[in-house]
């Protein structure tokens, strides 16, 4: 470390940083009201309220599907999608008039609040985080692989920060923010406050970062986390005379299937089947605390109560791990609403950090061109 | 320090990369006002009126190691339900039916009301390439129709 000065690591910590540090500072705004764009959605739009004021238990997912179809008889339910205890239960599905909408029914009353059909907030600002809406080329988008790489300039400005920071771990013990010394020394402080406390925040976001960046070419060189969907053997399907036949498995039954499987399973994405060799999907969590709400599956044969293919946590292989405790990890949903906050006010922190890293730059070179 | 010179580029040499960030607002507005292609016409086969759409202009690309062209299938006449199974490839002709139900490579999914397909295709679309769907419905009987593909997505 010796061989190289302050000057030349300085330099480095600008480079990783000013050149990108627009879009960097978006990334980070944008990640960080995605955190809590459930909860903006909860404050501004009142029918994604799942009030209970009369304490209810919550109805079967199947008992709310059940509501659909009949306030919409010629309706095609394809989904259903389940949050956080204070949000509605999401319902999609297709119909005559509608090709994609999407239910929004209180899971404790059974009432269908709303019927939304455009694109929602939180999944506007996923897709906005996620790849800044570039387009998807069958399996990479260039905006994924442009967020994804900021976590490498993220990591190379956290490593050469902590080199230019001599005894960087006293911004713990004896925190210094100056107030009445000029703009740069606020600036300075404020940078590297945030930075030293946040250290935690910003390795993590480093490195879910780059498993995101690795995931992504993963799946433009078509490598596979997840085994392929099964697919229910040609024999099982009945000949029918007459009618088209309809499941005798029930999503009822996939779901108890399902809790017979795992007994603390809680379904959080179901998809029913696509096609008639298509399986039942049930995904959800269970009592594994790092893991996504997708950790715990069950895929079962509509025709014959099978269970095709299980995933769940202690079965998963390195890979797979990782693509499962790297969502948790990145958007803070570990302990719901309160580690949600953390991982906001540490965006927010971050988001800032860009900030005044940028007028740091500009600060000096304004006092440079003087001199 | 080294001397710098306040230049209009040293000022603002680190905004350029902001430009980027009207991309999101072009893909927003391209999302919002998505342009299909012009749909195939419209063929009748047993109780169906099939017209099916690509989803894009490109050439097929390569999943789970074949190529694959997605297109969306409108279904103006029959009951979807009525289907068992259904597949759709591009080639010289319709692949055996066989070989089809042995995978779920080019099978037809989706709701009662639409479908839509990632069909089996060769590399390079040519011109003796059409578009094949076989139907078989719940008596076990199978249909097979064709469309011509569009001149756009065929390479000499």
């Amino acid at each position: 470390m010796e061989k190289f000065s302050n000057r030349f690591w300085f330099q480095l910590h600008g480079w990783f940083s000013l050149p990108i540090w627009i879009i960097f500072c978006f990334v980070c705004l944008t990640g960080t009201i995605s955190v809590v764009s459930h909860e903006l959605t909860w404050l501004t739009n009142p029918d994604s309220r799942a009030s209970n004021p009369q304490n209810l238990a919550q109805k079967p997912i199947s008992e709310l599907v059940s509501i659909v179809k009949k306030s919409h008889p010629t309706a095609d339910v394809s989904l259903v999608m389940t949050f956080e205890s204070y949000l509605v239960n999401a319902i999609i599905f297709t119909d005559k008039d509608k090709e994609n909408a999407i239910a929004y029914i209180n899971q404790y009353t059974g009432e269908i609040q709303a019927i939304n059909v455009g694109i929602t907030f939180p999944g506007f600002m996923g897709a906005l985080h996620g790849w800044l809406l570039f387009p998807w080329q069958n399996s990479y988008s260039v905006g994924y692989y442009l967020v994804c790489a900021m976590a490498i300039v993220m990591l190379g400005a956290l490593i050469t920060g902590l080199i230019i920071y001599k005894n960087f771990w006293r911004a713990f013990t004896q925190p210094k923010l100056r107030l009445k010394q000029g703009k740069k020394t606020i600036l300075a402080d404020l940078h590297r406050l945030a930075g030293v406390w946040s250290l935690w925040f910003l390795l993590l976001m480093s490195l879910t970062g780059l498993w995101y960046l690795t995931q992504a070419i993963m799946w433009q060189n078509n490598i596979e986390v997840e085994p392929h969907t099964h697919l229910v053997k040609i024999e099982q399907l009945p000949q029918a005379k007459e009618k088209p036949p309809v499941f005798p498995i029930t999503l009822t039954d996939a779901f108890s299937i399902a809790e017979q499987k795992f007994p603390d399973f809680k379904g959080t994405y179901i998809m029913m089947p696509e096609h008639n060799r298509d399986t039942y999907k049930l995904y959800g969590s269970g009592d594994f605390i790092f893991y996504d709400q997708y950790a715990y599956g069950v895929l079962i044969n509509p025709w014959t109560g099978a269970i095709e293919s299980t995933r769940a946590p202690n079965k998963m292989t390195a890979i797979q791990t990782l693509s499962h405790i790297a969502d948790p990890l990145h958007y803070g949903t570990i302990g719901g609403i309160w580690t949600k906050i953390i991982w906001f006010v540490f965006g927010v922190l971050l988001t800032g950090m860009s900030i005044t890293g940028f007028l740091m730059w500009g600060s000096r070179t304004v006092k440079a061109s003087r001199n | 320090m080294t001397q710098r010179r306040n230049s209009l580029w040293n000022r603002h040499k680190y905004k350029i990369n902001g430009l980027v960030l009207i991309l999101p607002f072009y893909f927003l507005y391209q999302s919002l006002t998505p342009k299909l292609p012009e749909a195939l016409n419209t063929q009748k086969i047993a109780s169906f009126e099939i017209a099916p759409t690509p989803f894009n202009m490109e050439p097929p690309y390569f999943h789970d190691g074949h190529y694959t062209k997605d297109f969306m299938l409108a279904f103006s006449q029959g009951n979807i339900k009525d289907i068992r199974q259904a597949y759709l490839n591009i080639g010289s002709k319709a692949l055996p039916f066989t070989k089809l139900q042995a995978g779920d490579d080019g099978i037809l999914h989706g709701n009662q009301h639409s479908q839509e397909v990632h069909a089996i295709a060769p590399a390079v679309i040519k011109s003796k390439h059409k578009l094949w769907l076989t139907i078989e419905n719940w008596q076990g009987e199978r249909m097979v129709t064709s469309w011509d593909l569009p001149k756009e997505l065929l390479q000499p």
